[in-house]
């Protein structure tokens, strides 16, 4: 009976004043929609990272089958080719300035390339035998790249030396700055959404002050009085909040999948499954601003 | 049922008292009225008992226990067991008679069966059989302030308290309020009206307090033993009886059974 009772006056209250309501879902759709799209850039700069990059900074790609460079000349990379660039790799010239490295052996680079590339068509195209074996080397100073460049490069069997860094920092630094400014007008909107579900709130409660003097006295509880404004402004938020999970969804779905991956086919992005680890986040965000912003507007326009 | 001890109340420092040392009892089953200009405390008096405010000093009690100390999350079942009316009856205007009575009821989380049986009981307790269906505006003052009574007393509270409840009515209707409120008390609750109409306090014949700049300058019982009757007919005489005397203040001084122009 209390909950059928309260259902019906959060109906009563959100058909009262459908404007306002209106501009709480609006308001807290675009707030949330910047947040998930700071939340989307960061999941797409970690798809590109891949399985190296926060491991390693220097990557020596090894010949193989259609490789061409200097090195390259008597074919694929033979066995002994591989274990002269072990021994100096271990050799104390230039162990000095490495702390770690590992081997990637062409079935790893197969399964590390599908795991990153798992949401574009080019992963089908791609066999182990085209992905090149590799020595993937942690650095004790990054800068020093240099100094494993030089030495590695004119090696027989080696294709190319890479400081992977190089290639990507840029971007993920243009990325960041992206979110960053995503997270900025979040936050300036959110501080709106607040704003404009505390006046929603107080508008309701002004106009049902009639019904809730009469809670009061006929002794009501605290919780019936005030659930009802409560979750009109919660349910208009969550409703934000769903909206801008969809249009997040979607933004992944046609601009990445079906635009963005096709332009740039040998770049790794995120699947539109990926950003719905981001809907229950601003769900509950959306949910808790406006529960929070309704129950401080409640504690003082609506005496119990 | 309801006992003032010492009550002080100050609505404002540099105003005198709205309520000044009152100490009053009010009995399980009574009936009293609550008279005196404009600004002598009257509603200020409802209102402590209500616990809507506190008071400046002294105790309120209500059912044996002191207002001030019953807890913010225990004051709606304090308020539960109390029913209010008041002079512009305050109902929703978009509910049926029916709705409004049972809105008492939901809020408190009656089920829907006991409301189905209860409402229909109590309109006819307050002569509105008939109406269920009518808003509040294809209504009568009268009934309006009737339906507004029955949704004071639907969940059976010990204590109704009315507030000018004849106010905005002329003196036939008023007296059928009256006559409502009477089988209420009848039926055991302790009503406590603030008014102002001499002609029904009159007719009463029932506990009269006076209060006048916050003091209770009377505190007579009138007719007790026929106030368990109506009595219309005697209105004219019994006029005569009403004390309305301006004498030294006497606080707390009740004069059960007192005669005509006693204290
Ligand atoms: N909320 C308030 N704030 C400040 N002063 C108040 C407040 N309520 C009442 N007062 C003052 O307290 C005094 C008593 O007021 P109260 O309403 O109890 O009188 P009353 O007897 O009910 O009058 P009336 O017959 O006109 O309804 C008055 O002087 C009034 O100005
Ligand atoms: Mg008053």
């Amino acid at each position: 009976m209390r909950l059928a009772f309260i259902l019906g006056e959060i109906g009563s209250g959100l058909r009262r004043n459908v404007s306002m309501v209106v501009s709480v879902i609006l308001v807290t759709f675009v707030s949330l929609t910047f947040v998930g799209a700071a939340g989307m850039l960061q999941l797409q700069i970690n798809q590109m990272k891949g399985y190296w990059y926060d491991k390693v900074q220097v990557a020596i790609f090894l010949c193989s089958d259609g490789s061409t460079a200097a090195g390259c000349a008597t074919g694929p990379v033979t066995p002994e080719q591989q274990d002269n660039l072990q021994t100096l790799l271990e050799s104390p010239a230039v162990a000095q300035y490495v702390n770690d490295f590992q081997f990637e052996s062409k079935d790893e680079a197969y399964k590390h390339f599908k795991d990153q590339f798992s949401n574009s068509p080019i992963v089908d195209s791609v066999t182990p035998d085209q992905l090149p074996a590799s020595f993937r080397i942690n650095m004790k100073d990054p800068q020093k790249y240099q100094i494993i460049s030089e030495t590695f490069s004119s090696q027989p069997g080696v294709e190319t030396v890479i400081d992977q860094r190089q290639l990507l920092e840029r971007l993920f630094s243009a990325m960041n700055a992206a979110s960053l400014v995503a997270v900025s007008i979040a936050g300036v909107m959110i501080v709106c959404a607040i704003l404009l579900i505390a006046t929603t709130i107080r508008l309701s409660a002004f106009s049902r002050r009639r019904e809730t003097g009469i809670m009061r006295l006929v002794g009501a509880s605290k919780m019936v009085i005030q659930l009802p404004f409560i979750l009109e402004g919660v349910i208009a938020a969550v409703i934000g909040a769903a909206l801008a999970s969809g249009t997040l969804w979607a933004v992944a779905h046609f601009f990445l999948g079906e635009y963005l991956s096709k332009q740039y086919p040998d770049t790794a992005f995120i699947s539109p499954g990926q950003t719905l680890i981001l809907a229950p986040a601003l769900l509950i965000l959306g949910g808790s601003l406006a529960g929070i912003s309704s129950l401080l507007t409640l504690r003082r326009y609506l005496k119990v | 049922m309801i006992r003032f001890d010492n009550v002080t109340k100050v609505y404002d420092q540099t105003a005198r008292p709205a309520l000044d040392n009152i100490n009053l009892e009010i009995d399980r089953g009574e009936f009293a009225f609550l008279v005196g200009a404009s600004g002598s405390g009257k509603s200020t008096f409802l209102r402590l008992v209500l616990k809507e405010d506190r008071a400046s000093s002294g105790a309120v009690y209500v059912a044996g226990q002191n207002v001030a100390k019953i807890s913010s999350w225990r004051v709606p079942r304090l308020r539960r067991g109390i029913g209010v009316v008041f002079q512009d009856f305050r109902l929703l205007p978009q509910k049926n008679v029916f709705a409004n009575v049972a809105f008492a009821m939901q809020v408190i989380g009656k089920s829907r069966s006991v409301i189905r049986d209860t409402v229909p009981e109590v309109l006819k307790t307050v002569g509105l059989e008939g109406k269920e269906n009518r808003l509040p505006h294809e209504l009568s003052g009268g009934e309006q302030q009737r339906v507004a009574i029955a949704r004071a007393v639907v969940n059976r509270p010990g204590i109704l308290l009315a507030d000018e409840p004849t106010g905005n009515l002329d003196p036939t209707t008023s007296m059928g309020i009256m006559g409502v409120l009477d089988k209420i008390n009848q039926n055991g609750t302790t009503v406590v009206m603030a008014t102002h109409d001499d002609d029904i306090v009159n007719e009463m014949r029932k506990r009269v307090v006076e209060l006048k700049n916050g003091i209770v300058i009377r505190d007579e019982a009138r007719a007790l033993y026929t106030s368990m009757i109506p009595v219309v007919g005697q209105s004219r005489r019994l006029k005569d009886a009403s004390g309305r005397d301006e004498e030294p203040p006497t606080p707390g001084d009740r004069q059960p059974g007192a005669g005509e122009g006693q204290r």
